[in-house]
């Protein structure tokens, strides 16, 4: 069944993908009232199915990739619809529906079969660990890809070219980069500092020499490194997308490093 | 075919832009408060029926209903009450009947007569002169169906085209680039240096859009006062502009300075003073006030003279893409409004054929009367029901051409059926009624 309720869920964020081309591209507003809805009920049928999914599964957790790209779709579709209603602007959504879309696609078609070998993990507070940081990473996607836009809307000002009506005004862009990673700074401390807990209870010491562990701690340093810059001198344009960048690789290699850990490893084939 | 039967005796009469200079224009311009009487002086002239003045800027047009047959007095309207002579007006003069005048109102309303085309006033304008002429009596029938035919079209076309989404003033594209950095221009700073109409022009228009501080620095202390006081703002002395130009999210400078006021160095100092924050030169003056230079700072943004007119150009050449567009959507509605009118011009003579039948069919049943008295109720529901049944038939094909006369204006071939079937002519009064 909860397959069922993903493929709801995929099939609206595909319409909600498409619908938001006319809608963000052409300001046509019949074309918004599609879209905003079919995000706002695919996130439920997703919410709905990833429920039903990990009670299935019996570990009510995101373990294995396909139901943790899910998940961290899900949290993108959410983070949109929170831009929208913030700053009543959809064209983030021209690339970040699309990725909901992808992102539930293979788990949709292709599900994963793994499960958790550590059953009496405290399963609530490992929920909240994964959670916050999915929500971390999905925050700082959503600043590099609002640090793009804000390039590319700069660029053609400066280059005395129509600017592209598409894309919200500079502020704004630049408020979406500084908001969406003030949000992921508590979720990513929080995140890291409950699954230090647990791995010092359940596994001890030896866990903090692991190398996604040790990497995560990196990544934690340079998204407050990148905070602190952006907050203390107001870097913006170029510069932050460099910054950005910089940060959202160490993410891709912390999420890469779930390959060489020995220890941050909860799944049995 | 007659044309009275398209549009009934509509008659456009007047000067705008493109036929009159501006000495004509204002001679015949009538302001806000006298347009209600002026409107009913029009409608007392001899042969109107209805009518209604816009007067505009650009434009001064009577539109009138008039009566079939008889020689108006719009003209005399003219020479009379506006008190123009002939020989000053008729050099100038349009006049415009029946569909010509449904497709200039269209045209007008949809601001594709404008002399900025796309403009938005002047469905205002349309708007009050409707409203003057309901309210003093003089919009009817005629006037009240196309008129609001014609705010439909108006909003179809501003909905359907882009024809008015760009700016195309140099204010207007100032005030457009401000907000594509800016996400509101409430609260933002506005530094005016020097006093030049069109940075004062630019400064309004700034805020209007919400702009709430006004700083102005100007050589002249007094014309800065002057400035400061217009916009309730306050006055920067010019030796400390270096040190307060940072104060400001937009600076629009328009002095007569030989050298360049703003260097790429100022820039730079500005930006760090201001932790980065964007910053918005609009440089009017010629020479130019502000270092392309400063362009290359992250942050700041510097258009002169030639590029916002370089805007105003791209974006008045959309609005001639898009009035192709809008002239499309008009023709298409000129159309549907005139096959409408025709299809309401059938509905008389239907009416007429239809009570003509109807009243012979009941003095037969009348006329025999007495042979039928013997009938049991069910059978004198029988020979109702057969002779309006026979009724019905007779008359499907005399209507379907009827309609289809209508359809196709063709008043001669509606005249004709209703004279064959009536043995009267669709002018003569109905009389159906008398047998």
């Amino acid at each position: 069944m909860s397959l069922l309720w993903l493929r709801v869920a995929v099939l609206l964020y595909g319409i909600a993908s498409l619908a938001v081309l006319p809608a963000a591209l052409y300001d046509r507003p019949r074309w918004r009232h599609v879209a905003i809805p079919a995000t706002t009920a695919a996130i439920f049928f997703h919410f709905v199915s990833l429920i039903e999914m990990l009670n299935a599964a019996h570990h009510r957790l995101p373990v294995d990739t396909h139901e943790t790209q899910s998940f961290l779709g899900l949290v993108l579709a959410l983070a949109f619809l929170f831009i929208h209603a913030r700053y009543k602007t959809v064209s983030l959504g021209i690339f970040v529906l699309p990725i909901c879309f992808l992102l539930g696609l293979v788990p949709a078609f292709h599900p994963g079969e793994e499960a958790t070998t550590f059953p009496h993990l405290h399963t609530g507070w490992v929920f909240l660990h994964v959670a916050l940081l999915l929500a971390a990473y999905a925050a700082l996607f959503l600043s590099l890809l609002a640090s793009l836009l804000y390039l590319i809307q700069e660029r053609r000002l400066k280059s005395k070219l129509p600017a592209l009506s598409w894309l919200p005004p500079l502020e704004t862009t630049d408020q979406i980069a500084l908001k969406t990673l003030l949000f992921g700074l508590p979720c990513m401390t929080a995140g890291l500092l409950i699954g230090s807990v647990l791995a010092q209870q359940t596994i001890g010491a030896s866990y903090f020499l692991d190398p996604k562990v040790l990497l995560s701690f990196a990544m934690w340093l340079a998204y407050i490194g990148m905070i602190f810059i952006r907050r203390h001198s107001g870097l913006r344009g170029r510069r932050a997308v460099y910054l950005s960048s910089f940060v959202f690789l160490v993410v891709l290699a912390v999420w890469a490093a779930n390959q060489l850990s020995v220890v941050h490893r909860f799944t049995a084939p | 075919m007659s044309q009275n039967h398209i549009a009934p005796n509509l008659v456009l009469l007047g000067v705008n832009h493109t036929t009159a200079p501006i000495e004509v224009r204002e001679r015949l311009a009538i302001a806000p408060a006298r347009l209600p009487d002026a409107t009913r002086a029009l409608a007392h002239q001899p042969g109107i029926r209805e009518a209604l003045i816009l007067s505009t800027c650009n434009r001064v047009e009577l539109l009138t209903v008039q009566e079939a047959g008889q020689a108006s007095g719009t003209l005399n309207f003219f020479y009379e009450y506006l008190g123009i002579s002939s020989a000053d007006l008729q050099p100038h003069l349009y006049e415009l009947r029946e569909r010509e005048v449904v497709r200039h109102l269209f045209r007008v309303a949809s601001s594709l007569d404008s002399m900025v085309v796309g403009e938005p006033q002047i469905l205002g304008q349309v708007k009050e002169a409707y409203a003057t002429g309901r309210e003093v009596g003089a919009v009817s029938t005629t006037l009240e169906g196309l008129l609001q035919r014609a705010f439909t079209v108006a909003k179809r076309v501003r909905s359907e085209t882009q024809i008015g989404s760009s700016s195309v003033s140099i204010a207007s594209v100032a005030v457009d680039l401000a907000r594509k950095i800016f996400d509101t221009l409430e609260g933002k700073t506005v530094l005016l240096v020097g006093a030049g109409k069109m940075s004062e022009l630019a400064a309004r228009h700034l805020i209007q859009q919400g702009a709430t501080s006004i700083l102005v620095a100007n050589r002249t202390e007094t014309r800065a006062e002057q400035i400061a006081q217009q916009f309730n703002g306050s006055v920067i002395p010019f030796d400390q502009l270096y040190q307060q130009a940072s104060r400001a999210d937009i600076v629009i400078t328009s002095t007569g300075a030989p050298q360049k006021l703003f260097e790429r160095s100022h820039g730079q100092q500005f930006l760090q003073r201001r932790r980065n924050r964007p910053m918005f030169f609009i440089d009017i003056a010629v020479p130019r006030d502000v270092d392309p230079g400063v362009n290359d700072v992250e942050g700041c943004f510097v258009y002169d003279i030639d590029d916002l007119q370089q805007v105003t150009q791209a974006n008045l050449a959309d609005r001639a893409r898009e009035a192709e567009a809008a002239e499309a959507i008009v023709t298409r509605e000129v159309d549907k409004y005139l096959e409408r009118l025709q299809s309401l011009n059938a509905v008389p003579a239907i009416q007429s054929l239809q009570q003509y039948a109807e009243a012979i069919r009941q003095a037969e049943l009348r006329r025999s009367q007495a042979k039928l008295a013997t009938l049991t109720p069910e059978q004198r529901e029988a020979v109702e029901a057969l002779t309006r049944s026979l009724t019905a038939k007779f008359l499907h094909h005399p209507l379907t051409g009827i309609r289809r006369a209508a359809r196709e204006g063709d008043a001669q071939a509606l005249d004709d059926l209703h004279r064959l079937y009536t043995g009267q002519s669709n002018s003569e009064p109905d009389s159906s009624k008398k047998i």
